[in-house]
């Protein structure tokens, strides 16, 4: 019977998105983009996929930042398009999904105010890539970029869950001057209301979701950990502190020593000799500078991702893992997209491009 | 036209001196389907090595592809330039190039940065307007105010500072509206972010602004602040559109330039493709490739005359070759067919490429498909709007090589139009009515239950129609199959074959039996001894197929050890064979009523949609929504009965006949040529 309900429910979509993942840019077609000897030429190879707009955007506004605007309304668009084909479980779980690009647009929005009012930086040139339609709650983040005060952004939020949590971390952002306490209080927000979801799910569901989200955790947290150390200065207690609950494969002690080892690779090496053996060789290359360690780290995390989307992809087809490998492989589609368009605005070199996609 | 072109083999030594001018003459000719020599002989020695060519082949489209980058940008397809002349065919310098559209790149970057600067003003102006739009919703004094995040003010500033006063605000997101001007000094309505207060005010006081009094209410000044936004956004929009011509207008002076340097380097590039198969010794240049036997004579003249007959040709035929080797030759296949018949020729190669030296069923497949095509969608309406259809699309795209597909595609819509109107005149059908008397039979009237008055009375007779017609494609079929057996001088094949003599044999033997059987009422078969000599002799004849294929392929030198397991291998194997024929003869034929089937169907629902338009007045006349609904009935009948019985068609020729004869093993024949796809 649980087979039956889940082929039913998961029939049409899976087949639907398994079309679509076929159609997602492959690494040829990347490559390709990375050779372009400038950008117009890497726009020009995107004007018969999909991602046309970004051209015609390009084309008629000269501006590579309101290309991307577009790309993320169209990326939110997916969101929303799948959601009408789930069932109610399942949609709820991935309108939770969609809450993260609320987030990273407030974010946006308080980067800008901080920016403005603690660092005193002219933001007249910024203002105009915010995205300003309602996903789930009306932000007004015009008005949040425009107020002189933290507690008038509080206000302004007053009908979002995300007033509670500024207002908890308002001090701490007043004290350290720093905005990151509150983006880590809205990443631990974003998890944490998923999980929840995730709760109200099947098991077979619920368990692929939380091994899914357990790995984006395990991505959050040592790329927070390793900017906490590197670049905050902060104390291995003050940094573990502000860590996102629940990681997959990262619990306390292995975050601890990741931040006590300056070459935190070679704890890297270990982890994933013991269970991503396939992935170590992308840790071959080796990195002095923390920048470019950060590199590699991300690249690695996201390959930890993309060998479980490949399982998901090829195991039991009727779950929601098929929806979240989708998601994944669009969201890195995107990301790879303008990491080269951005890369080639700026003349970046070739092998500077491929070693960050 | 009935078998696959007769290719040739060419392998040829030159002098090194001259292989630019060979290989001139060959890209002109067109006719080379290359091979590296080293695929033509195993034992070529140590002193022949593979000859590099002088420029990359990859860095060359590299190249081009950046032209055609800019060609897009003003709709310029390098596909319209079709004359490449080889005369014109000069060395490259791909740094040059390079260079030169880098250069072209960088021009084109400073026009998009214009237009990002207009872009910028874009932003600034609309957020001011998203601002007042905010003010004009709220009501509540307290939230305007608390809300207010606007600087509206009216001053004055001198008349002669106004472009300056301008120039400074420009960096600042402001609306700047002129009120009035009064000798030196001119009034003007400025809005302005608070969070730019500050810089705002050091402007004004360099210009010498004057605050004036006003109530703080726009509308007070009867000012329309945001249609002026509005108009200064669509202002700002036209300049960037402007720009955006000007980077057309870059390219356009560019064409010319850009299309020499497009074409040297296609040309260059299959050039230089030639020669990457090419070896060489220390003086020498050989190459091999296929070429039509019928260009052998042309090429030879060019070949010798660049060479001024300091050459060696050697000229091979395919079998020859096969017969020294004695192991099956790759040639790469050319099916050459009437114009008019390529649409059938898609469908062939869609499949896949026939073995070279077999039957090209190109014109077998027209003639097969149109006639199951028409029997399903017999109808002189349908038929007509089909091949207006397919006039339409073959016009549409004619001029277009990168829709050569939905050009094919057009052009066998013309064909299954006309065979529709063709066979809509046999059954009388016209839209779905009997507009005028059928040649044939009356399709509809058997459908709806008349009994019909010449050969085909029932809906039975249309089923049978369809089987004698199965059984007809499939006796073609093997009679295809001898051909090709009997041309590629395969003669074991020709008789164990499941579609050689003895299966073919079987098949009949069957057709035979089962009309016997429906001939006596379903009551007796045939006589026993009979029935022994139909089927049994060949099914016995066919059990010693596997053992004599292990005698050939022992023969052969491909020692196989015989054990106690043969025996029950070759039992198995017979055996699998017997199930193999029996269903799937059976299947195949039945298969064929699906055309009876599909034509049933689309009469019947025909029938449905008139009966349906009857339904719309009490006495069953036909008023306005009758059209309607017959109109959109017709619409779906062609559109949805159309595309299934051309996917029948496909499948029945794909599967109930192909498999018969078909080997498709073959290589297709692609020269490298100047009218080759880019």
């Amino acid at each position: 019977m649980l087979g039956q309900d889940k082929l039913k429910k998961y029939a049409f979509i899976n087949a639907k998105l398994r079309a679509r993942i076929s159609k997602i840019l492959d690494d040829n077609f990347f490559e390709q983009m990375i050779k372009a000897k400038s950008i117009h030429e890497a726009m020009r190879l995107l004007h018969n996929t999909p991602f046309s707009i970004l051209e015609e955007v390009y084309s008629t506004t000269g501006d590579l930042k309101l290309a991307e605007l577009e790309l993320y309304k169209k990326e939110i668009g997916t969101y929303r398009e799948i959601e009408k084909h789930l069932a109610e479980d399942t949609r709820e779980a991935v309108v939770g999904l969609t809450r993260k690009y609320e987030i990273e647009n407030l974010k946006a929005a308080l980067r800008l105010w901080f920016d403005r009012v603690i660092r005193k930086r002219n933001i007249d040139s910024y203002t105009g890539y915010l995205y300003r339609e309602k996903i789930h709650h009306d932000l007004n983040v015009d008005q949040i970029i425009n107020v002189d005060s933290i507690d008038a952004i509080i206000s302004i939020l007053a009908r979002t869950p995300y007033a509670k949590i500024i207002k908890e971390n308002a001090l701490q952002l007043e004290t350290t001057k720093h905005l990151f306490p509150v983006e880590i209080a809205l990443d631990r927000y974003f998890y944490e209301q998923l999980y929840e979801k995730a709760k109200k799910l099947d098991r077979m569901d619920s368990t692929i979701f939380n091994s899914i989200l357990g790995i984006e955790v395990d991505v959050e947290n040592i790329s927070w950990l390793v900017r906490f150390r590197d670049f905050y200065k902060m104390s291995i207690e003050e940094s573990l502190a502000n860590m996102i609950p629940r990681g997959s494969h990262f619990n306390k002690r292995a975050l601890e020593e990741i931040f006590a080892t300056h070459d935190f690779t070679e704890i890297l090496r270990v982890f994933v000799g013991k269970k991503y053996a396939a992935l170590s060789s992308i840790l071959v290359a080796q990195s002095s500078d923390s920048q470019s360690k950060l590199v590699l780290l991300n690249r690695l995390l996201d390959q930890i991702v993309f060998y479980e989307v490949k399982k998901l992809k090829t195991g039991y087809p009727f779950t929601i893992g098929i929806v979240l490998a989708y998601f994944i492989l669009k969201k890195s589609e995107i990301q790879k997209i303008m990491t080269v368009l951005n890369a080639k605005y700026y003349n970046i070199e070739e092998e500077r491009i491929k070693s960050v996609i | 036209m009935m078998f696959t072109t007769k290719m040739c083999q060419l392998t040829a030594v030159v002098l090194e001196e001259d292989v630019d001018s060979v290989t001139k003459e060959l890209l002109k000719e067109g006719v080379m389907h290359f091979v590296k020599v080293t695929d033509v002989s195993d034992d070529i020695g140590t002193y022949i090595t593979s000859a590099s060519p002088k420029v990359s082949q990859n860095k060359m489209a590299e190249t081009r592809k950046r032209i055609e980058s800019f060609f897009n940008i003003i709709n310029y397809q390098s596909a319209d330039i079709r004359e490449l002349d080889v005369t014109k065919l000069s060395a490259v310098n791909l740094e040059e190039c390079n260079i030169l559209l880098d250069e072209l790149a960088v021009d084109l970057q400073k026009v998009r940065d214009q237009q990002k600067f207009y872009q910028q003003e874009i932003h600034k102006l609309e957020e001011i307007k998203r601002q007042l739009d905010l003010i004009s919703t709220l009501e509540n004094v307290d939230l305007k105010e608390k809300y207010m995040f606007l600087s509206i003010k009216v001053g004055t500033i001198p008349v002669e500072k106004e472009k300056a006063f301008l120039s400074e605000l420009e960096p600042i997101p402001s609306v700047e509206i002129k009120l009035k001007e009064e000798g030196k000094t001119e009034t003007t309505l400025l809005i302005t972010m608070k969070r730019d207060s500050s810089r705002v005010e050091k402007i004004l006081n360099k210009f010498d602004w004057q605050d004036v009094e006003f109530s703080g209410n726009l509308d007070n000044l009867g000012i329309k602040a945001e249609s002026e936004i509005d108009a200064k956004v669509i202002e700002l929009k036209e300049k960037q559109e402007e720009v955006n011509e000007s980077v057309k207008q870059l390219v356009t002076s560019k064409k010319g330039m850009l299309g020499d340097l497009w074409a040297n380097l296609r040309m260059n590039e299959l050039f230089y493709s030639m020669q990457s198969f090419y070896s060489k010794t220390s003086k020498t240049m050989i190459f091999s490739g296929w070429l039509p036997a019928s260009q052998k004579d042309t090429l030879e003249t060019e070949v010798m005359a660049a060479t001024k007959g300091r050459c060696h040709l050697e000229w091979s035929d395919p079998r020859d070759i096969e017969k020294e080797k004695s192991t099956p030759l790759n040639v790469p296949v050319k099916l050459e067919n009437p114009k008019a018949l390529s649409p059938f020729e898609m469908l062939v190669r869609n499949y896949a490429t026939p073995e070279y030296g077999t039957i090209d069923p190109t014109p077998i497949v027209a003639v097969a498909y149109l006639i199951m095509f028409g029997l399903m969608f017999g109808d002189v309406g349908h038929g007509f709007v089909l091949l207006l259809l397919g006039i339409w699309g073959t016009i549409a795209t004619r001029k277009n090589p990168k829709r050569k597909g939905l050009h094919q595609v057009s052009q066998l819509v013309i064909w299954c139009g006309s065979v529709a109107m063709i066979t809509g005149v046999l059954f009388g059908s016209y839209f779905g009515y009997g507009w005028f008397p059928p040649l044939w039979f009356d399709f509809h009237g058997i459908v709806v239950g008349y009994e019909g008055t010449g050969v085909v009375k029932n809906i039975n007779d249309v089923l049978m129609i369809a089987i004698y017609f199965g059984i007809a494609v499939i006796g073609i079929g093997f009679i295809l199959n001898w051909i090709n057996c009997i041309s590629k001088g395969n003669w074991f094949k020709l008789f164990t074959d499941k579609a050689g003599i003895l299966g073919a044999w079987i098949y009949g033997a069957g057709i035979y039996v089962a009309f016997y059987f429906v001939g006596t009422g379903y009551s007796h078969l045939p006589d026993g001894n009979l029935l022994f000599i139909l089927i049994g002799l060949p099914v016995i004849l066919l059990m010693f197929k596997p053992p004599i294929e292990f005698i050939l392929h022992n023969r052969k030198g491909h020692a196989k050890k015989f054990t106690a397991g043969t025996f029950m291998g070759w039992g198995l194997e017979w055996f699998a064979e017997m199930l193999e024929i029996f269903s799937g003869y059976l299947a195949n034929t039945l298969s064929f009523m699906r055309v009876a089937g599909l034509g049933i169907a689309h009469v019947s629902l025909m029938v449905a949609f008139d009966q349906i338009a009857r339904t719309t007045t009490p006495d069953g006349s036909f008023n306005a929504w009758s059209i309607v609904i017959l109109i959109l009935g017709n619409m779906l009948v062609i559109g949805l009965e159309g595309l299934i019985a051309g996917l029948q068609s496909l499948r029945l020729n794909y599967y109930e006949f192909f498999s018969k004869y078909f080997s498709g093993t073959g290589k297709v024949y692609a020269p490298i040529s100047l009218k080759g796809k880019v």
